[in-house]
């Protein structure tokens, strides 16, 4: 008797022990971070509410696009990301590799108010859209002789030793080349006219960063006055209180957008799917904007008038977004990056 | 139990590591170096060697690590000199001003050059101020910059490397010399120096390999315009994410290094007898 | 020897200290100054004084985490690396194994290969074998990378020494693990010390095994610092620098009192 009580209570507590493991497991979701304050607005808008709504645990790791990519291929036989981010169209190689799970619409209620472009591949493993960066040009609003209304006003050369251009190895910057390269007459077949004025560009005194953190170091210490990048950088600039204006330039706005991702071979499925409904919700991208400046993706977000003056709001302020073929980047990335590392070099 | 167990069985640990969690995993990428869609390959090998511009990379990589090596020498030997002839306390600090650089983390130690170098630097503004030179002079971004902060990197491991070996020279060598009527420059050249030469090589050696392989200060310094061939495998890897074309550079990089140090051992080695 | 040295060569020598003391330190002196910035950002010369920053790196869960991650893989590092290091340096230098020339060369090759490339390998071979990625991993990394040290600094060492008081222990009866800790571990114990010193050094300052090999909670210090720099950079990243430059002065004083630092200088 006594004994079979031992037992019956070992028996529990192992089977208590095995329930609360497996809780504890599936209880987690682990998931990428851009740092800094992305990461704080992230954490408010999208993980918090997470938490409290699923009571799952989410873990973060701060990696940027390029890094957490490199290690979700690398561990393709035992990914530890549940779901990950990408702002420089990674989904897309990541997709073709396999390393992304489709999602099934029909699970991720929200995405049926998202924008059709935001979601086009889900189905292929891209995840959705939840943010949108618009890229334009950042401007020192105190000494600049005059603001940017276009994106021809890069080659103005009152600008000339004042302007910051951004590698195109960051996301961002290449946005902002392929911006230059159309308006000099390029286009995504033929980017030579783009690489000749960067070389005209950097002959005037022009400079090159490769990170973000510079180019605020640029105009916090460097005199610069000019640079093409995102708005939410700029709204950064200035919440740091530099005098940084963000204007879109009259040629069109290329668009940068986040994705959500789920990544395949995670026994998380559920969670995953839940987390992206959330992270696509017009509540979370309002949340969103209203700390970062980035564009939603939801139709049924809604804007206060001030943050929507900052992005593209509604059906047709997206409209006028510009879209670079993301297929076209991803096939040319490698050889782009290659020619303009060699029209860059000295 | 023989000799020569025991000798196996003291190394042992030491190879297995580096054989299961070396060599291994560099195996495994080195393999991508050759593999295409279709098997075999070398069309990134060709890919590298046929481009002037990847070819470009390759040269200054070595040219720079040569002028580190060298520059590290000329500073680290007469500092390491200096050191050994100096009195314990001196040595002390010494010791610790050599070490500190080591000890601070690489990304905060290039961060204080971008402040000294940058374009509204230190050091350049200073320049300026004196009429020395124009409105437009940077450092950053420049060989130079990266000269610079890779000697500052990599000066402890040449001065502590020539120290050993000059602290264990016998004084009265000097002294023996200096009495037969040699001048100090003459002792130093004709007797210090040559017996430094085991401690300059294998701080050298040491110096060229890191200042090769080296990527995280040469990029912060230089910036993207002036690539090395370690930035240029991490941007393989990470950025246009062709690791094929990675490992293939990182081959290269490793038969340019054995390249250079290989005759470089045999010419020294030979010196020493 | 002092006596003899000119006049020319002794100013030559206190410029010379002067000058190569102001280049090796001038940027860690840039990075106090920024420790002690009002300023948000990261500049120089450093606006007003405060402490704020230090008091921010101090309460932050995340730096306090990652300098134990930290402090603890470096520290296994250290004792594995110099374990053994050491004991492959005692049997290379007796020369008898074959191909010790290539062992040799075997050992030091960590330090010609990129880490980047090591790094992906290794994340790659870990994952297929063993799944998700542990601090075990991140040390055995380490002290791959740690170990050339050691055995360089261990080999040089044992060069100036006299392999006959081996022998000569072995004639008086000394069994093999007698002379191995009465007679060779005194000989390569200032080695093992200086191999020690960089081996934690390294593991400590590794930034990229360490961005590849992580996973949530196995964030290094230098991971926390560049990402910290790479994604809001403010002056914290410098008041945790100063807190490291401070505690290395501390460490090597007190390595000074109880071992002597010369001892390092022979690497």
């Amino acid at each position: 008797m006594k004994l079979d009580f031992a037992k019956m209570f070992l028996g529990v507590s192992a089977l208590s022990l095995m329930a609360s493991a497996a809780v504890a497991q599936e209880k987690t979701l682990t998931i990428n971070s851009f740092g800094g304050a992305y990461e704080e607005a992230h954490r408010a808008c999208i993980i918090t509410p997470f938490e409290q709504e699923t009571g799952a645990k989410v873990e973060i790791v701060t990696a940027y696009s390029a890094d957490a990519f490199a290690q979700v291929r690398a561990q393709k036989d035992a990914p530890q990301f549940d779901i990950i981010h990408f702002s420089g169209g990674q989904e897309i190689v990541a997709a073709n590799e396999g390393l992304l799970a489709p999602i099934d619409a029909a699970k991720v209620p929200n995405l049926a108010n998202v924008y059709d472009f935001a979601k086009a591949n889900v189905a292929k493993g891209e995840g959705p859209a939840y943010s949108i960066a618009a890229i334009g040009m950042i401007y020192n609003t105190e000494k600049a002789p005059s603001a940017p209304t276009q994106w021809t006003d890069i080659m103005d050369p009152a600008f000339a030793e004042h302007l910051v251009l951004t590698d195109i190895s960051n996301g961002y910057g290449m946005l902002g080349f392929l911006m230059i390269n159309q308006v000099n007459g390029g286009t995504l077949e033929n980017i030579q006219p783009g690489l000749d004025a960067v070389t005209k560009l950097l002959e005037a005194g022009a400079i090159i960063v490769s990170k973000s953190p510079e180019i605020q170091q640029e105009f916090a210490q460097n005199d610069a006055w000019l640079a093409p990048y995102a708005s939410d950088y700029g709204y950064t600039l200035r919440k740091a209180g530099l005098p940084a204006g963000f204007v879109q330039g009259e040629e069109g706005t290329p668009a940068s957008l986040i994705t959500v991702n789920m990544v395949a071979n995670r026994p998380n499925e559920d969670l995953a799917l839940k987390f992206i409904d959330i992270s696509v919700s017009p509540e979370a991208q309002q949340c969103f904007a209203d700390a970062l400046r980035y564009s939603p993706t939801n139709s049924k977000a809604e804007l206060s008038a001030e943050v929507a003056a900052d992005v593209a709001y509604g059906e047709d302020g997206v409209k006028g977004l510009l879209r670079f073929d993301p297929i076209a980047i991803e096939a040319n990335r490698a050889a782009w990056v290659e020619a303009w590392n060699k029209t860059i070099a000295r | 139990m023989t000799d020569r167990l025991e000798n196996m069985a003291l190394v042992m640990p030491g190879l297995l590591l580096l054989g299961l969690a070396f060599i291994l995993p560099v195996l495994q990428m080195l393999v991508l170096s050759v593999s295409g869609p279709d098997g075999f390959t070398l069309e990134h090998f060709t890919r590298f060697l046929s481009d002037s511009y990847y070819l470009g990379i390759l040269w200054r990589t070595v040219r720079l690590s040569a002028l580190i090596t060298l520059i590290t020498a000329l500073i680290g030997f007469p500092l390491a000199y200096i050191m050994a002839k100096s009195g314990p306390r001196l040595r002390l600090w010494l010791t610790l001003i050599v070490i500190l650089p080591l000890m601070t983390s690489v990304v905060i130690r290039t961060f204080g050059w971008i402040v000294l170098l940058g374009r509204s630097g230190m050091i350049p503004s200073m320049l300026r101020d004196l009429g020395l030179v124009g409105r437009s002079f940077s450092i950053i971004q420049t060989e130079s910059a990266i000269v610079i902060g890779m000697v500052q990197v990599l000066l402890p491991f040449m001065t502590l490397s020539v120290l050993g070996v000059v602290m264990s020279i016998d004084g009265r060598l000097e002294e023996a010399a200096r009495t037969m009527g040699c001048s100090f420059m003459k002792t130093i050249r004709t007797v210090v120096l040559p017996l430094s030469l085991p401690g300059i090589v294998a701080g050298g050696l040491l110096v060229f390999t890191l200042s090769a392989s080296s990527f995280v200060t040469p990029s912060l310094l230089g910036g993207s315009r002036i690539q090395v061939l370690a930035g240029s495998i991490y941007n393989a890897v990470t950025q246009t994410l062709e690791w094929e074309f990675a490992a293939a550079q990182a081959v290269i990089l490793f038969v340019g290094v054995a390249l250079v140090l290989v005759p470089y051992l045999s010419v020294t080695g030979r010196r020493n007898g | 020897m002092v006596s003899g040295t000119p006049i020319w060569a002794r100013y030559f020598a206190v410029i010379f200290i002067v000058c190569t003391a102001l280049f090796l330190l001038a940027p860690l002196f840039v990075v106090m100054g920024v420790s002690v910035s009002e300023s948000q950002f990261i500049s120089f010369p450093p606006q007003g004084f405060t402490l704020h920053w230090y008091e921010k790196v101090l309460s932050s869960d995340a730096y306090v985490n990652a300098a134990w991650t930290s402090l603890w893989i470096a520290l296994t590092v250290t004792i594995a690396a110099s374990l053994i290091g050491g004991a492959a340096a005692i049997a290379l230098n007796r020369r008898s194994l074959p191909a010790s020339g290539l062992m040799s060369a075997a050992l030091l090759s960590p330090l010609v290969l990129p880490t980047i490339i090591y790094a992906i390998g290794m994340l790659l071979l870990w994952s297929a074998i063993f799944g998700p990625i542990s601090p075990l991993a991140l040390a055995i990394g380490h002290t791959v990378i740690a170990l050339p040290y050691v055995v360089r600094t261990c080999l040089a060492v044992l060069a100036d020494t006299d392999p006959f008081l081996e022998e000569a222990a072995r004639t008086m009866g000394a069994g093999r693990l007698q002379r191995l800790a009465f007679v060779v571990l005194p000989q390569i114990k200032p080695g093992l010390l200086a191999g020690g010193f960089f081996a934690f050094n390294i593991s400590f300052d590794e930034a990229v095994l360490s961005l590849f090999l992580r996973k949530p909670g196995l964030t290094t210090l230098p991971v926390q610092i560049y990402g910290q720099l790479e994604f809001s950079p403010d002056p914290s990243v410098a008041a945790v620098s100063t807190m490291m430059i401070g505690l290395t002065i501390v460490l090597l004083i007190i390595i000074d009192r109880t071992l002597g630092l010369g001892k390092i200088a022979s690497v």
